[in-house]
Order: C-alpha cells, then structure tokens, then sequence
C-alpha cells in the first residue's frame, strides 16, 4: 500500500535578482535599516506570489516558484522536466531543506537523502573510508549503519584498492561512484538526484538507473531532474512539467515529454506559426517555421550532442513572384553573446546555395544551414533569422526565435574533466607538436 | 508527516534537532581534528605547545618589564596560563566558528542538515584543545608551588561550562552574520585583539584595582570572559572571588546572547542558502 510522502502545499519561493546584497556589506545594511525606521515604513511584506501575474516584480525580487501544490506516495518515481531556469533545482532545493519557502509548507514523511551534486561534503584531504562515514553521517545514516553497509558500498562504488588514499588524489569518475554509493546506500525513504547521472561513464550510469529503480520497487521515493529525456521515460513512473516557476503539467512521463518537447517555449527545437495573420512576414515573405535538429535524426530537438551537426531549417513562403530571398541567421549564446552570423551566399558557404541570387518563384521553401558538430559549447544558444533581398539587407527580423542546448557528450572529455564553463565556443582544432 | 516552512519562532526546535543530529556533530568534530593534524609533524603537541609559548612569552616580557602582572599571592606562571588557555578557547571559537558557514557553503547550499552544527563542531575543538591543554595546570602549579585550592576546584568544571555556553551564544551570532556580511570576518581580528587585553588573560584582575575605581570594576566583569577567567582563578587557585554585582551581570549577558544567538540563528538560516 502507498502512503503519501510527500506534500507540497502552496509552496512559493522568492529570489532577489542580480547581485544586490548578495555579498551585501554590513554598514549597507544597517544604513538602509535606519533609513527605513526613519520613515516608519514597514519592511516591505512579499505580496503573495499567486496574486502576481508575472515571475518578475519590479523591486528586483523573482517568483523562482510559484503556488506549487504536489503529492508524491510511495514507490513514486517522479522526473521534473523544464527548460533551464522553470524553478526544477529550486523545487528539489526546497524538498531538501537546503532552501526555506517564501510562503507555504512542505511536508516529507520519513529520511531525505539528496544528491544535488556529486561528492558533496566530501573533504579532499579525508580519505575515501573516512568520507564514507562523513558523507554518510551527513545524509543522516547512523555510524553503527554505515558501518554495517561499509563493504557494500565500497564493492558498488569499485574502488577497493584507494580506500586509504585522500579524495583530492581521485579521478572525478571515482568520486562520483562513491557518492551515489553512499546515497543510494543509507536507504533513504525519498532520494532526490540532480542532474548527477550525467556523469561517469556508460557502464557506471546503467548501474545507478539499475540502482534507483531497484530502490522504486522496494517502495522508496525518487525524484529526479535531469536533461537526459530517455533516462526520465525508462525509469521514471510518474512525470512533471515545470514552466516559469509552475507545474503546468504531471501524468505519464510519455505524454509529460511529448508535451515538453512539442512546447515552442520550452525549447523543443522547433518554431511554428500555423495561421498567417502571425507568422512574421514581409511584403516578399513570410516565415513558416524555424526547426533545429541533430543531423541525421529527422525529429525536432531543443538538446543537440555536441558531437553531432546541427541543423537549423528555415521554412518561408514566397509571397511576390521572382523575388530575390537571401536567409541568414544569428547566433547568440544565454548572455547575449554574439556568436556568429552567417548567410547563404556562396562565399559564406562551403558549397554554393543553389537557389542564391536567383529569382524564387512563389511557393515554399526551406534554407538549412548545417552548423559544424564539436564547434559550439555546452550551453544553450539563441537563433535569430534575418530574411532579405541580398546579403546585408534585411526585410524580415525575427531575434531569438528558437533556442537549443547542446549537450555535452564527454567527447572532449578523455584527458580533461574540468569545467568548460566560460568559452562561448568549444571548436575542436587540429593540433601538432614537432621538434625543431 | 513533517512540516516545515516559513518560521517566526525563537528557535528551540534547533537544540533538539542538534541533539538528533548529535552523530553528525561527532563527524563534523572528528573531521576538523582529523584535517588539523594531517601533515603536520609536531602533531597533537601543538594543542600543549601554544598555551605553553603564551605563557612563556609573556613570562619573560614581564619579568623584562619588571612589573607583576599577577596576583600577589600566587605565582605569575598558573595566572597566565589559566588566561591563556581561556583565552584560546574563545579566540579559536571564535575564528574558526565565524568561518565555518561561509567556508562550508558548498555543503551548506546542496544538502541539508542542522546548520548550527558547523559552528557548534568548531566549539567542540576549541573545547577539546582546552581540556587537553588544562592539564598543563598540573605540572605548572606543581614546578611554581601554588597551593590548589581542593575545596573549589570541582566548580572548575562549572564556570568553563559557563564559559563554553557564552561562546556558543558568540559564535551563533559571528557564523550567521558573516554568512549575510563578510565585514564580520574582517573585523574580528581587531576584535579579538582588543577583548584579549580587555578581559584579564595576561594580567590578573588584582592590577586593574588600583588603576580602576572599585566603583567601576563591575563594569568591567560585566564581560563574561572576564569574570569566568576570574571565577576560574578563584576556584583553582583562590585568587580573589569577582564582585557578585559584576557575576550577575556577566550571566545575565550570557543568557541574553546565548538565547538571542539561537533565535538570530534560526532567522539567518531560513536564508542562509540564498544569501552565503
């Protein structure tokens, strides 16, 4: 029998924005402290997040979640899906004590174990064996249980021999192994993970997916977010759609990834207008969709592998006869970035566009520009599709009109495992070294 | 169920949870201590060694000066390193505590546990030092002659608790704000600087008598160290008791911080993710 473990009622979350008293100074506070009981006005009260209509407010606060009402029973394994920043880590944030509602309550029966990012809370100079009983401990597991479950968590996390080495001397890979082993380990009645399967490597993820449904059966709580669609649509049984801070959606994970990646705004890879009254047109054109997939896969998608080409497909239809269209496209990057900006003219193109320069007869056409694979970075892009008589000339502007994520395979990975956070590229060049 | 969500209370609920919490504690403790002494080659000796080189040092500064910084009827060496010892205890309290939350954020914003427990951890090695280094008071009292006071020397026990608690009191207080204001890190050297010849750690109170007016020197044991470092000199060696007006304003401020402390840490730590 299934009993509720989870319960979320009205849960709502306010961040400030920007880096206003982040790292706020002391003097700062105490000034606007005075100022404020000088003017005898109260310390503003957070209006009710379900009354404001939109995630932002003016005073430099943001609603990261919204009136969030969920039950998860037993032996529940939830996927949270949504695009970056729908408010999925801040939820699973809230679950885990780690961050306190704004407004509402959280209830949770029985041990949470979380595992929001691998090795947390190891220490680099305690050892493997000493970390084990740190992390577990950490996670709420009693010494006398740790102990007890000392050998098996080392067999699952296969590293034996470096049991008496100090954790700054592994590999990220081995890390990551005795993290999960000892979260999955201290048989917690909910276990949320975030993201931290996109480690390690393909045998070690097998076995952690093998692990948590293993878990599911024996009637503990999942719950998981993760940018990896298939892993959510094999282990989970039950899914979640977060967009701008609200669940819009819960049920099969099927039709809660269907939804997801049909969604123009959630980035599923594709930007339709049906009617013509709002398809952005020009006297010559009028855009009909913008598709981006990975080559060789004919489905639309907002997550592209880094080690695979990318497509993006504009469709128009030309509305004045023998006009003369020329597409480009911009690519920024999430900070506004400005990547490349490319055109169909034969010079820009590494084999000549056909239909360059030449008069296009009314009727539909689709311009695809292939975008070199192991080029862009791990972050997601922006699109903006420029439609002109000439190169340089535009008639037609839609910016940012699709965005995708290329995901990072661990290609570029073999030797270094370190962020490549910051680059807005990442091209894989041709490198030799001879001596002179 | 368990419920939890915005809280407006004065945070009592942290001390049981610490309580249930108590073998993490343990590991955060065994942790510190662990790393501490990690290649290092004097090893735990340095828990002897700094107590001892204090008093040394200021030993031979004063005998240089040629002034008796000590009581007049008990030798200068048991005086100081009583101070001293005292005067670690709250001092490496007070900066490790003060860290402990900022330094540990990466932990702090990923997995959730009773967040007093860091800064309490750094108290339990502070405490843990302490008690190794108060068996130094043995061989000292010994080697100078200085007559134990055995009918007291039990209420030892009692004032360091006393003064353990007006630590926990400061360092829930210095964890959180630094977590919210790094000022606090910044300022607490010269902090510490001036409360080190503020309370009587290198000198014993009978010197501030004839500079301070009897009229005023409950003022100066208002401070908690003060009185508890004196209460201690009293009880072990019979130096003279602190005034009781002076005693009753110093537990009074212990109390005050110790319950404001928690209560301030409660209302930090519901945005202590957000903010560190």
């Amino acid at each position: 029998m299934s009993i509720e473990t989870i319960h979320l009622d009205k849960v709502c979350k306010r961040f400030r924005l920007g880096t206003a008293n982040e790292y706020g100074r002391l003097t700062e506070a105490i000034a606007s402290n005075v100022v404020k009981w000088l003017r005898q006005s109260p310390a503003p009260k957070p209006s009710s997040c379900s009354d404001s209509p939109t995630q932002q407010l003016e005073d430099g606060w943001f609603w990261a979640l919204r009136d969030i009402d969920l039950s998860i029973q037993s032996g529940d394994i939830v996927g949270i899906v949504g695009r970056n920043g729908a408010g999925k880590s801040t939820l699973l944030k809230i679950l885990s004590r780690i961050v306190t509602p704004t407004q509402g309550r959280v209830g949770v029966r029985g041990r949470v174990g979380s595992l929001l990012e691998v090795g947390t809370g190891f220490h680099p100079e305690l050892t493997g064996r000493e970390n084990v009983f740190l992390n577990g401990a950490l996670l709420g597991m009693p010494r006398a249980e740790i102990r007890r479950r000392f050998d098996e968590i080392v067999a699952f996390a296969e590293i034996d021999s470096f049991l008496d080495t100090p954790v700054k001397r592994y590999s990220s890979g081995m890390a990551v192994r005795l993290a999960f082993a000892v979260a999955a380990h201290l048989e917690p009645d909910v276990l949320i993970i975030d993201e931290v399967l996109s480690v390690g490597d393909q045998a070690f993820q097998r076995k952690c997916l093998g692990k948590a449904s293993q878990l599911g059966d024996q009637g503990r709580t999942i719950l998981i977010v993760s940018h990896n669609l298939s892993a959510v649509a094999n282990l989970c049984r039950r899914a979640v759609l977060m967009q701008n801070g609200k669940i819009v959606a819960d049920g099969a994970p099927e039709s809660i990834i269907e939804q997801y990646l049909s969604d123009s705004q959630s980035g599923g890879g594709q930007r339709r207008w049906e009617d013509d009254e709002s398809a952005p047109s020009s006297s010559e054109v009028r855009l009909q969709a913008v598709v981006v997939r990975g080559n060789g896969i004919d489905a639309p998608t907002g997550e592209v592998d880094i080690d695979r080409e990318i497509v993006v497909a504009v469709d128009y239809k030309v509305l004045s006869n023998n006009a003369k269209v020329s597409v480009q496209i911009q690519v920024k990057d999430e900070t506004g970035a400005y990547v490349f900006w490319s055109a169909n003219a034969p010079s820009m193109s590494v084999s000549p566009d056909p239909w360059f320069g030449k008069p296009h007869p009314r009727g539909l056409y689709r311009s695809e520009c292939r975008i070199p694979a192991n080029f862009l970075n791990d972050t997601r892009y922006f699109i903006s599709v420029l439609i002109g008589p000439e190169v340089g000339v535009t008639s037609l502007r839609q910016e940012s009109v699709l965005s995708f994520l290329v995901h990072d395979t661990g290609v570029m990975r073999q030797e270094y495992t370190g962020s490549w956070h910051g680059p807005v590229i990442r091209p894989r060049l041709d490198w030799k070294t001879q001596s002179l | 169920m368990q419920y939890y969500g915005p809280t407006d209370s004065f945070g009592f609920g942290q001390l049981s949870e610490v309580w249930r919490m108590r073998e993490l504690l343990y590991s955060f403790f065994l942790r510190d201590l662990l790393i501490r002494y990690r290649q290092v080659v004097v090893g735990v000796l340095w828990v002897l060694l700094q107590p001892i080189m204090g008093m040394l040092i200021f030993m031979g500064l004063f005998s240089v000066l040629g002034t008796n910084a000590g009581s007049s009827n008990v030798a200068y060496a048991p005086i100081v390193l009583t101070g001293m010892l005292c005067w670690q205890l709250v001092s490496s309290s007070f900066r490790d505590a003060t860290g402990s939350l900022v330094n540990y954020r990466h932990v702090v914003t990923k997995i959730y546990f009773p967040r007093l427990l860091l800064p309490l951890a750094s108290l339990l090695c502070a405490t843990f030092d302490f008690l190794i280094g108060s068996l130094l008071l043995i061989p000292v009292c010994w080697m100078t002659g200085t007559a134990v006071v055995w009918s007291t020397v039990w209420l030892a026990i009692p004032i360091a608790a006393w003064l353990i608690l007006f630590c926990a009191g400061c360092i829930a207080w210095l964890s959180s704000l630094n977590a919210h204001y790094r000022d606090v890190g910044y300022a607490l050297p010269f902090v510490m600087q001036l409360g080190m010849f503020l309370s009587p750690i290198v000198y014993d109170v009978e010197r501030l008598r004839h500079v301070l007016n009897e009229k005023w020197l409950w003022l100066y044991e208002a401070n908690p160290i003060a009185t508890c470092v004196g209460l201690l000199r009293w009880a072990i060696m019979g130096t003279p008791l602190p005034s009781s007006i002076g005693m009753a304003l110093a537990a009074a401020i212990t109390a005050l911080v110790f319950l404001s402390g928690l209560s301030w840490f409660q209302h930090a730590d519901q945005q202590l993710a957000d903010r560190i």
